[in-house]
């Protein structure tokens, strides 16, 4: 009796194991199982819906250079078991997630955040550990009821807002990826191996924190008191914590590696842009700030730069506002003196100021630069009331 | 007598104790008056108001009010007092923009707009939804000292719009603060 007591505690370990205790795609002889096999034609799914939802960064240079950064971090033969293609979603959120079989989704929000090619490196390599690992099957297989799983993820995180947005485009999979994350021990592996991939590669480990500093500041900033986005598990002070063992322990001394910041800023300006643009729509005015600024260290004569400078502080309207935005529309039409944008601006704020003369001036060359102009009848209104 | 009470119930459910009523006539919201169209349906669950005729999906009008000043969903921008129209709409637009589930938005009219001699913006703008599906809304802005009334009309861009586009202008036209 004891003997077989034994033997189905045994089955029952075992049984359990085998659910979670799958090698990396690394391994020689690696093949799906059967229920990975379904879950990424499910993924396969969500990620052409993505792929087609019009949320993807239209950017081909750009695409090519992550690509081939994440090329840098997994040798040949992993790239054949998980073909990874890395690619932009327009969304000024910190986030970045990636479906098990490979495609790796990244926010322009955490792009624009990062400093150079070895956040990025980061960055990928945490996310492709995901994939290569196994993460995914693991933790559906953890869980016992997959329907209620799903359910459950519908109906408490779709209720959120952000969160519920991004699970009604992302599908389930998509949405534990990004969202609700792994668990914590999954997410210290993705930490721990995707920082030893960076090593390998040649990138210097000591970036890899940064990028949390910059999550842990937006969060501070949004006022957020506990992260979905880049993985709950583990929370970010614990996961910052880990990255610095990991540096004072097993990377101790890594001076040298590769940073490669001037080319990755020259590949992600336009990104930095752009985001700063969404930032100053979803009225994130101090981020907004940051990217235009950002841009501006990188780009100092583009006007596009001074003029969301500008509409920054014209839209906030706050102190000296008004004169920081005329001082930047000033800079725009210095570089281009054709940007129409920025006599409309200019325009506005003197109209404001009840300076009828230069505002007329102003929203005259507004008109006269861009006469298909869709607020023309604003203006038009304006000029005749003056 | 059992008999009597279930039909007085049957009656009570037919005759509109469920959560859409017909449209009749004008319709007396939070600080303003609309004339409704025959033949449409109203909700009664929503707090402000919103009426169909084939389903929401198909077409919908919204009339609602909110305080100047008030949080909106997707941005962080508000609505100030004695903010021009084009600022207004600058601010509703933003707030669209920024709805995650606004696919490829874009606006193709925005303009200023009088509603019952008050000064508004008008403006008529598109985005898919995550299957793909276009749709078109038209909407009218109000800022009357305190408050902000927002009018819009949405459709999917292919049939339904232009069905429906001139009953909505007729509502808007109709709109008045009380």
């Amino acid at each position: 009796m004891t003997r077989l007591c034994y033997a189905f505690f045994l089955i029952c370990i075992l049984a359990g194991c085998a659910g979670t205790n799958l090698p990396p795609v690394s391994t020689a002889g690696f093949t799906l199982e059967e229920d990975e096999k379904r879950l990424w034609a499910r993924s396969k799914e969500e990620a052409t819906a993505i792929d087609q939802s019009d949320m993807i960064y239209d950017d081909r240079e750009l695409e090519a250079y992550l690509n081939e950064v994440a090329r840098k971090l997994q040798p040949p033969q992993v790239m054949k078991a998980v073909p990874f293609k890395v690619e932009v979603i327009r969304n000024p959120l910190l986030n970045a997630f990636a479906y098990p079989h490979g495609a790796v989704y990244v926010h322009s929000g955490i792009l624009a955040q990062m400093e150079n090619e070895a956040q990025l490196a980061t960055l990928l390599a945490h996310e492709m550990t995901h994939a290569t690992h196994r993460h995914a099957i693991k933790e559906f297989r953890h869980v016992k009821s997959k329907s209620a799983y799903l359910a459950t993820l519908s109906t408490t995180l779709g209720g959120a807002p952000l969160i519920g947005e991004v699970f009604n485009i992302l599908g389930a999979v998509g949405t534990m990826a990004s969202v609700s994350g792994y668990s914590s021990d999954l997410e210290t592996q993705a930490d721990m191996e995707g920082l030893q991939l960076v090593v390998k590669a040649g990138y210097d480990p000591r970036e890899a924190i940064k990028i949390f500093a910059e999550l842990k500041k937006e969060l501070e900033e949004e006022e957020v008191t506990e992260p979905f986005f880049f993985g709950t598990h583990p929370r970010i002070n614990e996961r910052i914590r880990n990255y610095q063992k990991l540096l004072r322990t097993e990377y101790a001394g890594r001076n040298n590696g590769v940073k490669n910041e001037s080319t990755f800023r020259g590949k992600i300006a336009k990104v930095i842009l752009d985001n700063a643009g969404l930032n100053l729509k979803a009225g994130r005015y101090s981020k907004a700030f940051h990217g235009a600024e950002k841009y501006l260290t990188i780009r100092p004569n583009d006007h596009r730069g001074h003029f969301l400078l500008a509409e920054a502080h014209r839209q906030r309207g706050e102190n000296d506002d008004m004169e920081k935005a005329m001082a930047a529309y000033r800079k725009a039409v210095a570089i281009d003196v054709r940007h129409s944008e920025s006599y409309r601006g200019m325009g506005l704020l003197q109209l404001k100021k009840g300076d009828a003369a230069a505002a007329k001036k102003n929203l005259r060359q507004y008109l006269n630069l861009m006469p298909q102009a869709t607020d023309r009848e604003y203006i038009e209104e304006y000029l005749k009331q003056m | 007598m059992k008999k009597y009470a279930l039909l007085l119930l049957l009656f009570m459910m037919l005759g509109g104790c469920g959560p859409w009523a017909k449209t009749k006539g004008a319709y007396n919201g939070n600080g303003f008056v609309v004339d409704l169209p025959e033949g449409w349906m109203r909700s009664r669950q929503a707090d402000y108001l919103l009426i169909t005729r084939d389903g929401v999906l198909l077409q919908s009008v919204v009339v609602y009010r909110t305080e100047v000043g008030s949080s909106f969903k997707n941005t962080k921008k508000k609505l100030t007092k004695g903010m021009m129209p084009q600022e207004a709409a600058e601010v509703i637009l933003d707030n669209f923009a920024s709805n995650q589930e606004y696919l490829n938005f874009q606006v193709i009219e925005n303009k200023p707009a009088k509603i019952n001699g008050l000064p508004a913006f008008k403006t008529v703008y598109t985005y898919k939804d995550k299957d793909g599906l276009r749709y078109k809304a038209m909407y009218y802005g109000i800022i009357n000292n305190d408050s902000f009334y927002g009018i819009r009309y949405t459709a999917p861009i292919r049939y339904y719009f232009d069905n429906d586009s001139k009953i909505f202008e007729k509502i808007a036209g109709s709109f008045k603060v009380q």
